[in-house]
């Protein structure tokens, strides 16, 4: 068995008497694209930031490519790159002088060649003052940085903010290349349809705590359903006795809608005996299984 | 100690050193070109300082009206203003600055997310402001020797200015060891400019009050100056080991200390 690119066993950060963290577990295979998904404040960017021993963690442990987060955080980084969240804040350099700065890190890069494929490839223009750059244009300079020396792990957080659906495209596209080029990918974001896009496996976090590790496709397969029912009499329609039902939305007082993670046999057992006009049974999106996990 | 980020921090820092250079060796140099009529103007002089409350020459390191008429003397009154306080200033605010705006600016989500270890982040911005302190000092004393030299009436001791620019130097060296100790300590990333400059103004404060008032001389060992000799008129004037102690011995152990707690600080954006 490889050694895993991400191995997080029992991880802690708290802050003070407030929450960070609490007892986070994952593993990332070497060569996988592997989302890492919550809403805002829920965890994501503090994992990362333990990984990349901007933060020491109050409990457990983190290792990268075998390689302990705390002890030897500079080899690993020399092996891996970083998109923060926030746009490249460097806003006293030109765009070229800011990349040959960030290349002059790296010892393995020894020409500017990749800068300027990577330039192109974002169409990032040359010698502008990084401060008269937009958002998006600030955060394409944020990739090329983390790339610049070829990482076999690059981390991302919520990489696309700012970026148009063009530039979001061809972020994927390269992804996918390097992927399969042998580069692991930790893609944190808590736009689902991104981490749907490119990810096979995903850990959704909330309030600190992993709460799924699953991959996207038993995600989408899992037992939830997205169900219409129409009733032919309006004292029919209470369901509450039946376990498992989610989202109930109210269209009329003889219509609803909502999400079911019962047995289908139970439910059709509970209607039998009541005059159904209609009923529909989906599969819901991913969006919205997603928020099931969230609530 | 990374040569990158070295190079990098000692170009973004050349500015504001080119203008605290230039404006302290300004005033030094204006102060001193004032000298002759300073001496023109002695029974003026002394009438005016008469009237002043005791203690008020003692703001400016004067124990003797007299010492103000040579121009050793004359150049360490107005020295202790420019070089001692605002000196210190320059030496507090830029190291107290130097780690803390990785956070407050977001770049240290950059910084240490490239390959560099915490103590080559450390000790390549430290090496730079104490590079900063050592040009502003070779300036400044280069400047007030030349206006010694210029604005002299008769020979005074070259040996003193040395050990007084020595003086300075050290106590600035101090002042940065104490900025970057400072600024370690900071959990929220903002600037401690304001608290920086208020601590020099205080300690210099408390030293001042201490010579002032006989009762509450022991006060001034809490404040740096207290370990400086000014006396650059007494012929026995020399460096004084328990001073050199002093200032070496608290910074190394303020700048080491620093170091050690910035290689386990959180880094909070």
């Amino acid at each position: 068995m490889s050694t895993p690119a991400i191995d997080i066993d029992g991880l802690t950060k708290t802050y003070g008497r407030d929450r960070g963290i609490e007892n986070v577990s994952l593993r990332v295979d070497e060569g996988e694209i592997f989302g890492f998904i919550g809403p805002n404040g829920a965890g994501k960017s503090t994992t990362i930031r333990v990984l990349l021993n901007l933060l020491f963690p109050s409990g457990g442990s983190a290792r990268i490519m075998g390689m302990d987060v705390a002890r030897e955080s500079k080899r690993i980084k020399n092996l891996t790159g970083y998109v923060p969240s926030d746009a490249c804040p460097y806003t006293s350099m030109e765009t070229d002088e800011f990349l040959r700065y960030c290349s002059r890190y790296y010892p393995q890069v020894s020409d500017q060649g990749r800068i300027e494929e990577l330039m192109q490839l974002f169409e990032v223009d040359h010698n502008r003052k990084i401060s008269d750059l937009s958002t998006g244009n600030r955060k394409k300079i944020s990739i090329i940085q983390s790339l610049l020396h070829d990482p076999k792990l690059l981390i991302v957080d919520e990489p696309t903010t700012g970026l148009d659906p063009l530039m979001q495209a061809r972020f994927f596209e390269l992804l996918r290349a390097e992927n399969k080029r042998g580069m692991t990918v930790f893609f944190s974001s808590h736009t689902l349809s991104d981490v749907q896009m490119l990810c096979k496996r995903v850990a959704i976090i909330r309030e600190g705590r992993i709460i799924k590790v699953e991959e996207i496709e038993t995600l989408r397969k899992r037992q939830l359903k997205k169900i219409h029912v129409e009733f032919g009499d309006k004292k029919d329609n209470d369901l509450s006795a039946l376990p498992g039902i989610e989202k109930m939305t109210i269209i009329s007082d003889r219509s609803m809608a909502f999400i079911y993670s019962g047995e289908v046999d139970r439910l059709i057992s509970e209607l039998k005996d009541r005059k159904v006009n209609d009923i529909t049974i989906e599969e819901p999106s991913l969006e919205e299984i997603f928020m099931h996990y969230y609530n | 100690m990374n040569r990158n980020l070295f190079s990098r921090e000692f170009r973004s820092n050349g500015l504001s050193l080119l203008i605290w250079t230039l404006v302290i060796t300004a005033l030094i140099m204006a102060t001193m070109s004032l000298y002759g009529v300073f001496l023109e103007n002695n029974s003026k002089i002394l009438a005016m300082v008469s009237i002043l409350p005791e203690g008020a020459l003692q703001f400016k390191g004067i124990s003797n009206v007299d010492d103000l008429f040579s121009v050793l003397g004359f150049y360490s009154a107005n020295n202790v203003i420019y070089m001692l306080v605002l000196g210190s200033i320059y030496a507090i605010v830029l190291s107290s600055g130097i780690l803390l705006k990785e956070e407050y600016n977001k770049t240290a989500e950059y910084l240490l997310a490239w390959p560099l270890t915490r103590s080559e982040v450390f000790f390549s911005k430290a090496l730079v402001v104490y590079l900063n302190i050592l040009i502003i000092n070779v300036i400044t004393t280069g400047a007030g020797y030349l206006t010694l030299e210029i604005f002299k009436k008769e020979p005074y001791s070259v040996d003193a200015f040395f050990i007084l620019s020595f003086y300075t130097f050290l106590l600035h060296i101090f002042f940065v060891s104490l900025g970057l100790f400072m600024s370690v300590l900071v959990k929220k990333p903002r600037p401690i400019t304001t608290m920086g400059i208020g601590l020099v103004l205080i300690l210099y404060f408390v030293f001042t009050i201490s010579n002032i008032t006989e009762s509450l001389s022991w006060i001034g060992y809490v404040s740096p100056y207290k370990f400086l000799s000014l006396d650059v008129l007494d012929p026995k004037y020399s460096i004084e080991w328990i001073s050199l102690l002093y200032f070496i011995g608290l910074s190394l152990l303020l700048v080491f200390s620093a170091q050690r707690l910035y290689r386990r600080k959180d880094i909070y954006l």
